[in-house]
């Protein structure tokens, strides 16, 4: 007997309602852990930029330099942050690992 | 929710990354700039650095008086350490000629802030041979302060082991050929 199949069996088959949601992953270079979070496909990117932020402990803030964080996906910077998951990632794409990078804009020479 | 910055209680430093870390930010500073250098490698209680990358070419600024490493830089060198489980340590920077290795209110600033995250100054434009005369400063309770030697003594294990060194650009990152 096939164990596995027959635990499969057991398990209900998933309805619309429950389709798994955006599996969304967020590496950070300094921390040891990645940010993870299951989300609908409408949520927007400056949902995700804002719990990833949290997450991380970090914020975007003005010193003397303009401190800012975004959200980096297969190597481009995304900056529309009204834009959901499901218009980045298409409708059949069901996670998706982004990387958070700080952008530093120098607000008077350093020495 | 797991913690992302697990506290490191002491730092296993190999001294092939301190020489080589030396030797990469001469040869790039070339004295008129300052260089640095990014130490990774896992981050746990007791955190060894691994791996040293040099910024180079589009994914740095470099002048006299700065030293700034762009976020795409960061970017590429995320997504070449996290697939190993490394994290950023601790990011040096050399000061020129007599300047003195101190963290200046601007290296504060601009440096990475999060807990347990070095920032090492090393004086001289990389000629100041020896470690225990750079400048270590260590990030907590959300401010940079400097580790004193006895500090430094008792947190840092410097060992024999090897380092993978690489050197990374706004676009790629590659192993660093030994000379």
């Amino acid at each position: 007997m096939d164990l596995q199949t027959s635990q499969q069996e057991k398990q209900p088959l998933p309805q619309a309602a429950d389709t798994p949601d955006d599996k969304i992953t967020v590496d950070y270079l300094p921390a040891s852990q990645p940010f993870h979070h299951s989300y609908e496909g409408s949520a927007t990117l400056s949902t995700v930029r804002t719990d990833a932020m949290a997450f991380f402990h970090v914020s975007d803030h003005k010193d003397r330099d303009t401190h800012q964080f975004f959200l980096e996906f297969q190597g481009r910077r995304l900056t529309n942050m009204a834009e959901t998951l499901e218009q980045l990632l298409g409708p059949h794409r069901r996670g998706a690992k982004f990387n958070l990078v700080e952008q530093i804009t120098p607000g008077a020479t350093t020495a | 929710m797991s913690e992302p910055y697990p506290h490191i209680d002491r730092w296993i430093l190999p001294r092939a990354a301190l020489s080589a870390t030396l030797t990469g930010v001469q040869k790039e500073g070339q004295s008129v700039r300052e260089a640095g250098a990014l130490w990774l490698g896992p981050r746990n209680n007791a955190a060894g650095i691994t791996s040293v990358v040099f910024p180079t070419a589009n994914g740095v600024k470099a002048t006299a008086g700065q030293w700034k490493v762009s976020p795409e830089l960061f970017g590429v060198v995320t997504r070449w350490a996290k697939p190993q489980g490394l994290s950023l340590l601790g990011v040096v920077h050399t000061h020129l000629h007599g300047v003195p290795p101190r963290l200046s209110r601007a290296d504060r600033q601009y440096s990475v802030q999060v807990p347990d995250i070095l920032a090492v100054v090393i004086g001289e434009a990389g000629h100041e041979l020896d470690y225990r005369n750079w400048g270590w400063y260590l990030y907590e309770k959300n401010a940079y302060r400097q580790l004193p030697t006895q500090e430094l003594t008792k947190r840092f294990e410097i060992t024999s082991q090897n380092v993978d060194l690489r050197c990374a650009d706004a676009d790629t990152i590659r192993e660093l050929d030994p000379e």
